[in-house]
């Protein structure tokens, strides 16, 4: 389990790098390489150049703000889990990454990477969908900002063109009255979710104002569960009914859950809808988190 | 030997790491893992290889202060790192307090994996951990098959409860 | 301790110190925690280079031909072998009798049987270099494919495609022992009952994987392999290579976990070594994960047919066994077949259940070889037992605890030969159960408690008692060896013993317990005794350490040389302390290391003065002594059986281990998640030599227990016969976050006729948590008659199994 021979460049700017990349069509971004590396060391990934963008000074930014936080390309999920000021701003973002891999990995994973390897799995692009994060991406035709939602094209696949990197992506800060959770079903501790689920509600007072839920780990994108997020508005408490015409809806939601080894698609779509519901009403139930 | 600054492509690199305080110049294939490195290039076996997918957390070393699986990194990217091994953690001879809590509780039996876990464990402030669930989400980045981890979370949490609270700590063992 | 009811192997070991049955911080430990231990992946000798084998991709092929070429011109490529190449060498040989003869090469001449197969080698500067090779050699393979079998049904079909040209049917093995007494039961009892248990395939998997570095050193080949029986692997080396037997050392160094596979020899542990002859110098393979999973023994694949003749009070009358091995390929040596066979005879356990009628067949599909992996046999055995206890106390309305009360062995009824065969000459096994019940209880309430808000929850409770064979007869398994193993045992002239053993360090903390067994028969301190293990030129032939034997053999003949060399001591002591009057030895006495006659304590010789006579100032031996302090003893359990009487019975084991497992679980009905609440483990070994290293082989085991009931599961596409696991990301071994805390106790039921009356305790902890775990999910599920018969038990299942029939897919 060694990698392929390849060549390996370190450019001095991102314009370097976007140059080696469209020069390269095959090239692969390296950045914390948590992913790519054992890919590569089973030969699953042969890239015939690795770009690496970790040490790029203008990648290492994380800015906060009242209405965004906008992390570099080469920022760790550790750095960023670890972060007081995007704990402060961004709860959701470090609920998020307590559940990517483990400390060790994060230690070196990046956030942007976890974007551009679009595990279907994944917690990141879940969060980046259901808060409407924006990915800023450099190319050889310049810069452009993609939505997350329009990011994530399919499993393992994104809408990063020849000759493009991301180098940063921001998440927009909630509304006030916003809690996040995330909630996963796995069957190891720390292992890639079975089925994942990462909810927003926007509360005023006891009342569910705004929804927004994303099942992951079911399809081949996260999915927003649009029919769930529908009924919450005006929502209060969760009763045995509602619960199920809930349950009913993220169901509904999920047209095309995916089956593997781990599980069929009909225990993805049952367990998403039990996590839904499970989810929200232990929200309902925590009237002390209303932080953003 | 001319030094390679990596600004051109290239399948062969010239990297320097400091590995327990002992500094490495070596031109190494670009494909070369951190674990190769270490076990091959500096002769250091007490880093162990059990997976090489970043799973079972054996092969974890401290790179610049922070656990990370060195069969998941390049060595090209650590250069210019400090980098520490299971070696470096006893001190003239002696075991450091976790290892000889590892001993006393009967820690390990192959001791395969061992050296993964006292990495992790040497990397992190126990302040930063507020209890026992913190503390498997950081040891569930380690298989060990021989010992049900029962001992393995005692003699933490002997180590630990004694660092945070001498008189009585939360870690449960 | 009572000294009167140690049974003594010698009559001559009449002092008693304090080495035993105390938990000592263990000598292995320091170099392993500095990092320092040596796995034979840290071996590294001048001009050594690597190998890397080129394995099938497919599950089911002949091989039309390989063009070796492309690799060969790859730089730093030394060079590139098929089986063609291998010229001397042998096939493995065929042992075992009772099976059909499987053809194995050490590379693949003309056919795969299965993804994973090695049929070539390459040899190169380095491992990145070698595997590059491989690339080539593969993409240059010419298969023909083969169709392909998966299941045990494809394998007894009818039109079943034929792995072995020759065979009558896919057959490896089948036997029955029939027994007119069950025939009877079946007519006479109110009810019969019929139902399949199923397990999984699932392998060991320490976390060192497999290694093997050869070389020629003086003329003669030393290989170095994590192998848990390194005088076995050296037989078999020399065997297969046509070397001589003397001109092959075998060193299995530090080893990173055992647990069964690395008891087989494989074909890279011939392989390299052939290469290192043939090329000249030192040749290192270091198996990776992804090989390990396809080539290492797998183990576990078997399905029981099972019909049970039972009254409505709830005695079971008679049962009927039919257990289907699935052991892969069967390229293995030695073969897989054992395990299936101890699964029939395990199926009472430690219950009286006496007519059992036993049909056991072993088929050969396009999966990976299977074989040895600790529990071998018995877990799957607990399995279908304790299922089949549930099973009829659901039937009949008998509460299952009561049921199993007036089944579990009492001491009054021991010894207590066994349906087949197993003579259990000691045990705790209703006080075990009890106490176990005893501990669960409050656990129990608490998990009840925990969840009793929550509508979504459901706990339950599940129970095992089992027996296990420890020290068991290799011959079954190998058709060739049996069961004793070896020590050699020296004082040095300056009272320092040295010992070796047969047997080989697996993790299990064997020579820290050695040096205690020495300590104790030749009244030294631990620290006076250096231990030698695991290297054939160095220690006395011995069969290594697997099926918990080690503490048992290595007692049994380091006891036996203590004996032989305490003997000779004594009577250069005697000679020593009164100038040649040689009647006193019968009165010489050794204490604290010194010895003396009772009457005249101040008068006394030590370790030190007796061993220097017997080595260099020889000129204070008696007249006519030999020099020399040193002795062997070969231990071989007196009460193992090694072949099967008339009627099929055999005891197997040289003793037998008992225990009592007990899960509790809570069900999350909505998802189907699982989580184990509390783990209940009543454990007796007889004397424990060492409490904490007995209480680490229960955690260990128990954990490898909850793995196979919960998340390990080698998957295979059925109809393709290719595996669906590549990495940990698939075969999903637990972390710290799914062992729960364990509850222990131990009982100590010394063993009559054994060393010390200790039992073997490797596997006990293995072998309760499928029975217990499927048990307590039943439990927690009957109200909607949820009633698990097969592992692994997951949140996918247990959903399937809670939806209306009909509406779900199978999982």
């Amino acid at each position: 389990m060694k990698p392929a021979s390849f060549d390996y460049y370190r450019p001095s700017s991102v314009s370097g790098a976007v140059q080696a990349l469209a020069d390269s069509p095959f090239a692969k971004v390296l950045a914390g390489g948590q992913s790519l590396i054992p890919a590569m060391n089973f030969r699953l990934a042969t890239p015939p150049m690795l770009v690496d963008i970790a040490r790029l000074e203008d990648l290492h930014g994380v800015e906060v703000d009242e209405h965004e936080v906008t992390i570099g390309a080469g920022v760790t999920q550790r750095h960023v889990e670890m972060s007081t000021r995007v704990a402060e701003v961004m709860p959701a973002l470090a609920e998020a990454l307590r559940w990517v891999g483990h400390i060790q990995t994060r230690n070196r994973g990046t956030v942007c990477g976890s974007l551009a390897h679009a595990d279907p799995s994944g917690e990141l692009p879940a969060l980046a969908i259901n808060t409407d994060a924006d990915l800023t991406v450099e190319g050889p035709n310049g810069i452009r900002e993609v939505p997350a939602p329009d990011f994530i094209r399919g499993p393992f696949w994104t809408d990063l063109r020849p000759g493009e990197l991301i180098t940063s992506i921001r998440f927009p800060v909630a509304p006030r009255g916003t809690t996040t959770r995330v909630a996963e079903i796995a069957h190891r501790s720390g292992d890639f979710a079975t089925v994942g689920l990462v909810a927003s509600l926007t509360r005023d007072g006891r009342t569910i104002r705004r929804a927004r839920l994303c099942g992951f780990a079911v399809a081949g994108t996260p999915i927003r569960l649009r029919s769930v997020e529908g009924l919450l508005p005006g929502v209060e408490q969760l009763d045995e009914t509602a619960g199920r015409t809930l349950a009913d809806a993220a169901a509904a939601d999920l047209e095309d859950p995916v089956g593997d080894i781990h599980a069929t698609g009909q225990y993805r779509r049952e367990a998403l809808a039990a996590l839904v519901v499970r989810t929200v009403r232990s929200m309902l139930e925590d009237p002390q988190r209303e932080a953003s | 030997m001319e030094r390679q600054d990596h600004d051109s492509p290239s399948a062969q690199v010239d990297i320097e790491v400091t590995i327990n305080g002992e500094r490495f110049r070596n031109r190494v294939p670009a494909r070369l893992l951190l674990s190769d490195f270490i076990r091959d290039v500096a002769g250091l076996t007490g880093t162990h290889v059990g997976c090489e997918h970043g799973v079972c957390g054996a092969c974890t070393v401290i790179v610049d202060g922070d656990a990370a699986r060195s069969c998941s990194l390049l060595a090209v990217q650590v250069d210019g790192c400090t980098i520490r091994t299971v070696e470096d953690l006893a001190t003239d001879g002696g075991l450091c307090p976790m290892q000889q809590a590892f001993h006393e509780n009967l820690a390990l039996q192959c001791g395969f994996c061992t050296p993964g876990f006292l990495m992790t464990l040497e990397s992190v402030d126990p302040q930063d951990f507020a209890d026992a669930d913190d503390l498997f989400a950081l040891l569930s980045g380690h298989l060990c098959r021989c010992t049900g981890y029962q001992n393995i979370i005692k003699a933490v949490a002997s180590v630990w409860n004694e660092a945070i609270e001498p008189h009585g700590g939360r870690f449960q063992s | 301790m009572a000294v009167e009811e140690i049974p003594q192997i010698s009559p001559i070991i009449r002092h008693r110190t304090s080495h035993l049955g105390r938990a000592v911080p263990r000598r292995e430990d320091r170099s392993a925690l500095l990092g320092q231990s040596q796995y034979v992946a840290d071996i590294r000798l001048p001009g050594m280079v690597e190998v890397a084998f080129v394995r099938s991709g497919e599950p089911h092929a002949l091989i039309r031909s390989i063009d070796t070429s492309p690799a060969e011109q790859i730089e730093g490529v030394v060079k590139v072998v098929t089986a063609h190449d291998l010229d001397g060498v042998e096939q493995f040989p065929h042992f075992i009798e009772y099976n059909q003869p499987v053809d194995q090469f050490p590379l693949a001449r003309d056919r795969v049987r299965y993804v994973g197969s090695p049929y070539a080698a390459v040899v190169a500067m380095d491992r990145y270099v070698a595997e590059d090779a491989v690339n080539l050699v593969a993409a240059a393979t010419d298969f023909e494919p083969l169709p392909t079998v998966t299941t045990i049904d494809q394998a007894l079909a009818e039109d079943a495609p034929l792995l072995y040209e020759g065979w009558p049917d896919n057959r490896l093995t089948t036997a029955l022992i029939e027994n007119p007494a069950v025939d009877r039961a079946f007519e006479e009892a109110d009810h019969t009952f019929s139902e399949t248990y199923t397990s999984q395939r699932q392998t060991g998997l320490p976390i060192e994987t497999r290694g093997v570095v050869a070389a020629l050193r003086e003329g003669q080949l030393t290989v170095w392999t994590s192998n848990q029986s390194p005088h076995i692997a050296r037989t078999t080396i020399a065997l297969v290579l046509g070397v001589p037997e003397p001109e092959v050392r075998v060193i299995a160094p530090a080893m990173g976990g055992g647990f069964g596979p690395k008891c087989h020899v494989y074909p890279e542990e011939i392989v390299v070594p052939w290469l290192a002859m043939t090329l000249n110098r030192p040749v290192r393979w270091v198996e990776d994960r992804a090989e390990h999973l396809v080539s290492s023994v797998h183990a576990r694949d078997q399905r029981h047919d099972v019909e049970i003749a039972y009254d409505d009070d709830g005695t079971i009358r008679g049962i009927r066994v039919h257990s289907i091995g699935n052991v892969g390929s069967g390229e293995i040596f030695m073969p897989g077949t054992a395990p299936t066979f101890v699964t029939g005879g395990s199926i009472s356990g430690a219950y009286e259940l006496p007519n059992i009628e036993i049909q056991t067949t072993c088929v050969v599909t396009n999966k990976t070889p299977s074989g040895a992996y600790r529990g071998f046999g018995i877990p799957e055995a607990a399995l279908v037992r304790e299922r089949i206890i549930d099973r009829v106390a659901l039937l009949t309305g008998v509460d299952r605890v009561e049921l199993r009360r007036r089944l579990v062995l009492r001491e009054d009824q021991l010894p207590f030969r066994m349906p087949a065969g197993g003579i259990v000459d000691s045990g705790s096994h209703a006080r075990s159960f009890e106490r176990g019940l005893e501990m669960a209880e409050p656990l129990l309430t608490d998990a009840r408690e925990r969840y009793a808000d929550d509508p979504d929850v459901r706990v339950g409770i599940g129970y095992a008692n089992y027996v296990e064979p420890t020290a068991p007869t290799y011959h079954l398994t190998t058709g060739f060896w049996a069961g004793y193993d070896s020590a050699t045992l020296r004082v040095d002239g300056d009272g320092k013993a040295r010992v070796s053993l047969g047997l080989a360090a697996i993790g299990q903390g064997a020579e820290t317990t050695a040096a205690s067994v020495v300590a104790e028969a030749l009244s030294l301190q631990p620290s006076d005794v250096t231990v030698v293990m695991g290297d054939t030129e160095r220690s006395p032939y011995g069969l290594g350490a697997w099926g918990s034997r080690g503490a048992i053999v290595m007692s049994g003949s380091i006891l036996m040389a203590a004996d032989r060399l305490l003997e000779k001591a004594r009577r250069i002591a005697a000679h020593m302390l009164e100038a040649g009057d040689e009647d006193i030895v019968q009165d010489v006495v050794l204490r604290d290391g010194f010895f003396f006659v009772e009457e005249d304590p101040d008068q006394r010789v030590g370790w030190p003065e007796v061993a220097t006579a017997a080595w260099a100032r020889t000129v204070d031996l008696p007249e006519g002594m030999e020099p020399g302090l040193e002795s062997s003893g070969y231990y071989d359990p007196s009460d193992l059986e090694h072949t099967a009487d008339e009627a099929g019975r055999l005891n197997a084991a040289a003793t037998w281990a008992n225990g009592t497992h007990i899960a509790i679980v809570s069900v999350r009905l909505s998802t189907g998640e699982i989580k184990i609440e509390d783990y209940v483990v009543v454990h007796d070994c007889g004397r424990m030599l060492h409490p904490g290293l007995v209480e680490g082989q229960v955690h260990g085991g128990v954990a490898q227990g909850i793995a196979g009931s919960l998340y390990e599961h080698l998957q295979y596409d059925s109809d393709t016969a290719r595996p669906q696991f590549a990495s940990f990301l698939e075969y999903l071994v637990p972390t710290c976050a799914e062992i729960p805390k364990l509850t222990l106790d131990h009982f100590e039921s010394y063993a009559p006729h054994m060393p010390l009356g200790v039992k073997g305790a490797g596997e006990g902890g293995t072998i309760g948590g499928p029975a217990a775990i499927t048990g307590a999910v039943s439990d927690a599920l009957a109200e909607f008659g949820v009633f698990v018969t097969a592992t692994p038990i997951t949140p996918v299942t247990i959903r399937a199994a809670l939806r209306p029939t009909g509406s779900g897919e199978a999982s």
